[in-house]
């Protein structure tokens, strides 16, 4: 689906973005992108629409060659919700903020009213659809960015910090989404400082450091790595450092925190 | 916005015309202002621009400079249309046309090499009301930010399927407003979110309040001072009793 080989990004003013990156997301993955700030993370899912192009290297989507194509048709199949939902609000009201996409990808009218209605009721924002976008709270605004993106159904969802300026009930129903999306078969690549947010969805995490990828695998193998992902400035999630912890007492029967979980998790050993 | 980036944002450096006293580079940019318009020839226009030149090699900008030159070649040829188009004479549009070159350049060279504390404290100098002071400098400031503000919105709107290159004339305006709405919106939130925190930080408190840096001539920048006034004398009159016979 998703296919970066040997990429390499310099921007502008010389500083080096991205340095050999070499992955592939396959059709229906959920992949969570990690790593400190500047590492590269939003560069690197600014590839995949084609908002900029790999200095060296390519980026293949669906097989084409993202140099070879437009940005406004990849990101039909690509829905991108960005960090700042203050950089994309724009309309009279929340409803028209919706179908801007959808007018621009020539959807029929009667199906913009409908994946509108839809897209707002999943978010909880039916009550805001005459507001003007620019009223709504932080976390509702970042909701209606979501809910604009998945209006269009793209195949791959790519949500950059999604959990900022949400709450705890907002984040689980965040959660709740990225697994319906899951196992609707889309791909679902996140960009997230929020560890606590990622683990329960149980992704695949790519970790990057210095505009390189350290490490790439299942977060439970993952995120029991503590000294890799404190050299990339990740902190591991609480239940994981619980994990450790067990391992770490006096005749415990666990060689390490990934024999804990499932010991836990089983309910046996 | 590369022409803007390139021409007028300041970028720190450590040449020896970046160390000079702002007031002093204020004054050879001014005088070089002065010189375009006071030009009577394309040929008089040359040689302040190859000055303009060296000016900024010496301070190591020559590169954002030549961008600079080029990018305004491109509103230097609608003038030059225009111009020949209404006066019918080539001469004189040569001439508007390679002084707005000259003036672009001339202001550029002042705003590439002066930071927005230094051009705080050059207003300052003029005894300029201290809130215009601090809004002029903050708007010069805050252009890096909107233009990196700008580039992320139009990042935005395209992955929602906008084309900004697509359509005639009337659609290409059109698909701008998704790009200018939020770009207002957010420097009018910025705005008053930075009135808020210079409010809880002080500002205004006392009338007269003290600065980290004082600036003093020193004796390159007295040199420099004269020598710039000389030789604005001296071009100035060159161009009215020595040249002006030369070729328009």
């Amino acid at each position: 689906m998703i296919e970066f080989r040997d990429v390499g990004y310099v921007h502008e003013n010389g500083v080096k973005a991205l340095d050999g990156i070499t992955m592939k997301i396959d059709a229906g993955e959920t992949v969570a992108i990690v790593g400190e700030n500047g590492a590269g993370k939003t560069t690197l899912i600014k590839h995949v629409t084609g908002l900029l192009k790999p200095t060296s290297g390519t980026v293949l989507v669906d097989g084409v060659d993202t140099r070879e194509t437009s940005t406004a048709a990849l990101s039909r199949k690509i829905g991108v919700a960005f960090q700042n939902p203050d950089h994309q609000l724009f309309s009279e009201s929340v409803k028209e903020e919706m179908a801007f996409a959808l007018r621009n990808f020539g959807f029929v009218p009667d199906l913009v009213e409908q994946r509108v209605t839809w897209g707002l009721q999943l978010f909880g924002l039916d009550e805001y659809r005459e507001s003007s976008p620019l009223v709504l709270s932080g976390g509702e605004k970042k909701r209606l960015t979501l809910a604009c993106i998945l209006a269009w159904d793209p195949a791959v969802v790519m949500l950059d910090e999604p959990t900022v300026g949400q709450d705890a009930i907002q984040k689980e129903k965040l959660g709740g989404t990225i697994k319906m999306l899951g196992s609707a078969g889309k791909t679902v690549v996140v960009v997230s400082h929020d560890i606590e947010f990622l683990w329960p969805l149980q992704p695949r995490v790519v970790v990057m450091k210095s505009g390189r990828i350290v490490a790439d695998g299942p977060a439970p193998e993952l995120m029991t790595k503590k000294e890799m992902l404190e050299s990339a400035r990740v902190a591991e999630p609480q239940l994981v450092s619980f994990y450790q912890a067990l391992t770490h007492r006096p005749g415990s029967p666990f060689v390490d925190a990934l024999e804990a979980r499932q010991w836990i998790e089983g309910g046996r050993k | 916005m590369m022409w803007l980036s390139s021409g007028f944002i300041f970028r720190k450096g450590t040449s020896w015309y970046h160390r000079l006293d702002p007031r002093v580079k204020l004054l050879i940019s001014a005088l070089m202002f002065v010189t375009a318009l006071i030009v009577r020839s394309v040929f008089q226009l040359v040689i302040v621009l190859a000055f303009m030149v060296v000016v900024a090699a010496v301070a190591s900008v020559l590169k954002r400079v030549a961008r600079t030159m080029v990018l305004t070649a491109t509103f230097s040829a609608f003038i030059f249309i225009i111009n020949l188009v209404f006066t019918r004479n080539l001469g004189t549009s040569a001439l508007y046309a390679s002084r707005f070159v000259a003036i672009v350049v001339s202001t550029s060279l002042f705003f590439i090499t002066t930071s927005p504390d230094e051009l705080e404290q050059v207003m300052k100098t003029f005894r300029l009301p201290r809130d215009v002071v601090f809004a002029f400098v903050t708007a010069v400031r805050f252009i890096p930010v909107m233009m990196l503000d700008a580039l992320q919105i139009m990042d935005a709107q395209k992955s929602r399927g906008l084309e900004l290159e697509k359509g005639n004339l009337l659609r290409r305006v059109r698909n701008m407003i998704p790009i200018l709405i939020p770009l207002v919106v957010n420097a009018v939130v910025r705005s008053g979110e930075l009135a808020e925190a210079m409010e809880s930080r002080a500002y205004g408190a006392v009338p007269r309040p003290t600065s980290l840096v004082e600036y003093r001539f020193r004796i390159t920048d007295k040199l420099v001072t004269v020598a710039t006034v000389l030789t604005f004398v001296f071009a100035t009159y060159s161009f009215y009793f020595l040249l002006p016979t030369l070729p328009p």
